[in-house]
């Protein structure tokens, strides 16, 4: 299946359930490849480096108790964090939703004339689809990460927090390269690749005097901000231009600068296998005579309180963007992030997607996992993901119960019945008993029921079901007390 | 859509009402919050256990880890192991921030000090030398200040050598220990592990995207005492083959 | 523990709503194993479901109502064995929510009192009795499955290789991945059928690679799933619950086994 035929829809509003989303991916096989290799080569580098470090599940303690600190104190934080940047020089910007972050980005551009911008990657830019926006306002955005050009020039979507052109392999990325940046003879070594982005981003970032970026992490204590990197394009897009807007979510905030000992551990061995990735910068508003000076920070909110007003699922907001708990997603592994419909896939998205559409979109997406846990164990952050899940889908049933619908649903009228039927032993036997008759019609000679209707054939396309045995447990209990003492039965009280 | 257009001070009350109303019952005064912010749990290992040698020698197996050429000299000895590195790297033209000590600037070469360089000056320059604020032997990593004698964020950015001089004294062997040794937190942080890299194509290391893909640093030994020179070893040492 | 007690300890199976529909044959070798070691085993006959399957898909409040019918029934009740990892998991991991969201200070006392006498058959048999050697025989080569709810739910470790490690000419071949989820996770199973048959097919291929006769676990669950996939495609190889193999001696091996 060729990348061109296939268009992920990464729009929550638009995307389809996760079940559906999930089928050309799973017929994929250069898809489903490329993403188990490139789980695998991390988590490899992950496991080697967590075994080395003795105090890793003490570092997840205290950066959980220092983020859930951070959300749970958000307002006082948020604040100390406006004054101080400001004091140093920089304007911070407050937006309710996605559409006051585009128009507010769009009028500091305005304001410094500026029809060019380069950007770092940002999940949170995205997010608020930041990109067709502007563009339609006549801005040409130029994406300067190695994967993002590679998508922006491809035209395709990101499947990945970490490394969203891992569905792309190396034929791939040439042909868009040789066909886009006009390159003859380019062959497909990622050494020469890689050494034809450069070329092709080093006038950009040379001549664009407006950059867009994200923020790893906003210091109250000093009104600074953090990036971490590994390609280099960071420090290029906050050092040459003359005007700087960062975006950022509201959760974002970190109390002091000594708290990124902690996080900034954790961090580079959760998200890439490494002990430290290649560059962090940390700048605090604007510094005379070195890099931009025109400074704005966008803080965004566009769900993000809602979150926080729910004392179970408000642990959605220590998120780092790690993506470790995708990568030991057993899910993901065969899915790929583009089934997820969002911006965020895998676990961490599957909980703060249909949270950041208020429950109005992307239902499917909680029951996108096997609660097997993998998710948990591996956050930086301890955020109970399967806890979160649960919380999500009683709020999706309990959305359904209001809904003529769910009549005509029969999951949810199996699990209304069933819960009748197991309120008495004998509703339960008697179920049993006309089950087992009912299935009868099904059983083959050997026992084993291969094809179901309904809802029973989801299981039956790929698993056959043992046929009810005759005799059920606590009906050979009972025969087995009847034949001990025939007077009275051996059963507890 | 048409939905009026907010003010910006409304935004910023509405957004900091609503998260008023999310944290309620955990809503603290200034004491209050420094209390708890105290009050967290770090059990985390703060300080390392090795030896100011064997720390050392971490630091400098971390860096031949990412191809960084590593040099080691007395202190007396350090203008003429920078003016070897220059020399042994080919580099004729290289940037030095303002305040960068005179007596490194060696003769026999172009030496464009920082006094407001154009960015094409630096573009065009082979290379950059620049002192270092600290080195954190767990990673390997290098943290800049940019002080006067580290320079300008766009130094060491451009070039594409970059020669760091370290002294031994600046190398601590955990992270918490460098935020430790922070007096105040610097309004400016660059932090270095190995040049820049992508996995980004197939999963397949590829070093050097942007900033230096050359890395060398000069690691004077101001901890070990002069009398003890004898116990140095031979000068330099190039980075482990794979 | 028998002898310090002076008397036969006494526990209370809970079969599981599942095992007593389609799997009583692991009730029957819980019963037999664990009266060989010398424990009498009580049957509460009204006893129904644990409401995981309602708690995993969103219908709390219907969860609840079986969980706190469950915890009434097990008041008088010295232990609770229970041969299913996720059905004790969910237990101790989601009934405090429940009960403290939807009970009363009566029931959250009541399960209070409750919780620390459930005990998983591996848990059961390894902390209450203290034994490994259970004296069982089962000449086949076996391959053990961690399910989710064991491994990272109880934090069952090295429980049930211990008990495998002491079967009489057993071959226990290692599982490669065993911490991977099989893609059974209850009603996701038949919501996400594609993905979990997926992930299955994954699982497959590492059990299938161990050269096993038989693929064992502490939950019918997952063998279910890998049980039902094994059969649809003639593998050539079968589940089983440990249960089962434990309950399995020269004198009176495994039902439908050898």
């Amino acid at each position: 299946m060729s990348h061109a035929a296939y268009h992920p829809v990464l729009d929550p509003t638009l995307a389809p359930p996760f079940p559906q989303a999930a089928l050309p991916v799973l017929r994929n096989p250069q898809l489903r490849k490329n993403v188990a290799h490139a789980i695998d080569v991390i988590q490899a580098k992950r496991a080697k480096l967590v075994a080395e470090k003795t105090d890793w599940q003490e570092l997840r303690s205290a950066a959980s108790a220092i983020r859930m600190h951070a959300i749970e104190n958000l307002g006082a934080y948020l604040e100390e964090f406006e004054a101080k940047c400001t004091a140093a020089g920089g304007a911070v910007h407050w937006a309710a939703d996605a559409a006051e972050a585009r128009r507010i980005i769009l009028d500091i551009l305005r304001q410094e004339d500026a029809s060019d911008v380069i950007k770092i990657k940002t999940m949170t830019s995205a997010e608020i689809q930041l990109n067709p926006f502007l563009q339609a306002a006549g801005v040409n955005v130029f994406e300067t990460d190695l994967a993002e050009i590679i998508l922006q020039l491809g035209e395709q979507e990101p499947s990945h927090i970490v490394v969203p052109a891992l569905h792309i392999n190396r034929s791939q990325v040439r042909e868009i390269f040789a066909r886009r940046m006009g390159l003859k003879d380019l062959s497909d070594d990622p050494q020469v690749l890689t050494a034809a982005a450069r070329t092709y981003l080093r006038q950009k970032f040379l001549t664009i005097p407006t950059a867009i970026s994200g923020a790893n992490f906003l210091i109250a204590e000093t009104g600074a901000v953090g990036v971490v990197e590994s390609e280099g394009n960071g420090r290029m897009c906050l050092t040459l231009p003359r005007t700087m807007i960062t975006l950022a979510g509201i959760e974002k905030v970190l109390p002091r600068f000594q708290d990124l000992e902690v996080t900034l551990q954790l961090l580079a061995r959760s998200a890439t296998g490494e002990r430290m990735n290649p560059y962090n910068s940390i700048w605090t508003g604007v510094t005379p005579g070195d890099g931009p000076q025109s400074f704005h920070v966008v803080l965004l909110d566009n769900g993000r309180s809602s979150i926080l007003s729910r004392p179970k699922q408000r642990q959605t907001l220590k998120c780092i963007r790690c993506a470790a708990c995708m990568n030991a997603c057993p899910v993901y592994r065969q899915t790929g992030g583009h089934a997820y419909g969002s911006v965020y896939p895998g676990p961490i998205g599957a909980i703060l997607t249909p949270q950041l559409m208020q429950m109005q979109h992307a239902q499917s997406l909680p029951f996108a996992s096997s609660l097997c846990g993998a998710c948990y164990e591996v956050c930086p952050v301890k955020i109970d993901i399967p806890e979160v899940l649960l919380e999500l889908r009683s709020q999706v049933v309990d959305q359904e119960r209001k809904d003529l619908a769910r009549f005509f649903d029969p999951m949810y009228l199996g699990l209304r019945i069933a819960n009748l039927l197991f309120w008495r032993a004998w509703f339960f036997h008697a179920s049993q008993f006309f089950g087992r008759i009912g299935l009868s019609f099904f059983t083959r000679r050997d026992g084993w029921i291969h094809s179901l209707p309904g809802v029973g054939g989801k299981w039956t396309q790929t698993r056959d079901l043992r046929g009810f045995p005759k005799q059920t447990f606590h009906g050979w209990w009972a025969a087995r007390a009847r034949q001990s003492s025939p007077a009275s039965g051996k059963e507890a009280k | 859509m048409s939905a009026p257009v907010p003010v910006p001070a409304q935004s910023r009350q509405l957004i900091l009402d609503r998260i008023a109303a999310a944290t309620q019952s955990a809503r603290k005064d200034a004491s209050q919050l420094a209390d708890a912010y105290r009050a967290l749990p770090r059990a985390y290992i703060r300080r390392g256990s090795l030896s100011a040698a064997a720390r050392v020698e971490l630091m400098i197996e971390r860096l031949h880890e990412y191809d960084a050429e590593v040099v080691e000299c007395t202190p007396e000895a350090l203008p003429a192991a920078i003016a070897a590195q220059l020399k042994a790297s080919g580099k004729r033209t290289s940037v030095a921030p303002e305040g960068l000590p005179a007596e490194w600037l060696g003769d026999g070469f172009d030496w464009k000090i920082d006094r407001g360089l154009a960015t094409a000056e630096i573009e065009e320059a082979e290379g950059v030398v620049t002192a270092a604020t600290c080195g954190v032997a767990d990673s390997g990593t290098i943290i800049l200040h940019h002080s006067p004698a580290e320079g300008r964020r766009v130094l060491t950015l451009l070039p594409d050598w970059h020669l760091c001089i370290l002294r031994a004294s600046q190398v601590v062997q955990t992270l918490p220990e460098y935020f430790d040794s922070c007096r105040q937190p610097p309004s400016l942080v660059t932090t270095i592990s190995g040049p820049s890299a992508t996995a980004d194509i197939e999963m397949t290391r590829i070093k050097g995207v942007h900033g230096p893909r050359f890395l060398h640093v000069i690691l004077a030994r101001d901890d070990i005492r002069s009398a003890a020179n004898v116990g140095l070893r031979p000068m330099k040492r190039t980075a482990r083959k794979e | 523990m028998g002898i310090l007690l002076g008397r036969p300890m006494r526990t209370s199976l809970f079969i599981t709503c599942y095992n007593d529909t389609l799997f009583p044959e692991t009730g029957k070798a819980v019963v037999v194993l664990l009266e060989r070691l010398g424990v009498d085993v009580d049957f509460h006959p009204m006893q129904t479901c644990c409401g995981q399957m309602h708690a995993n898909t969103g219908f709390r409040a219907e969860a609840f109502s079986q969980a706190k019918r469950l915890v009434r029934l097990y008041q008088d009740a010295e232990t609770v064995v229970v041969p299913s990892s996720s059905c004790v998991a969910m237990m101790r991991d989601q009934y405090p929510g429940l009960i403290d969201e939807l009970g009363n200070d009566s029931l959250r006392r009541e399960f209070a009192a409750f919780l620390p006498r459930v005990y998983e058959l591996s848990e059961f048999l390894i902390d209450r009795l203290g034994v490994e050697d259970v004296g069982a025989w089962f000449p086949h080569r076996v391959t053990y499955h961690a399910s989710c709810h064991g491994v990272r739910g109880l934090h069952l470790g090295d429980r049930p290789y211990r008990l495998l490690a002491k079967v009489r000419s057993l071959q226990l071949a290692p599982l490669p991945n065993v911490d991977r989820c099989c893609g059974f996770g209850g009603t996701f199973s038949v919501k996400n059928a594609e993905v979990s048959s997926a992930m299955l097919a994954v699982k497959l291929q590492d059990v299938v690679s161990t050269g096993a006769e038989f693929c064992t676990a502490l939950d019918n669950s997952c063998l279910m799933h890998l049980g039902g996939a094994m059969h649809r495609q003639y593998l050539g190889m079968k589940t089983i619950h440990m249960a089962q193999i434990l309950a399995s001696t020269e004198a009176s091996p495994a039902e439908g086994v050898v």
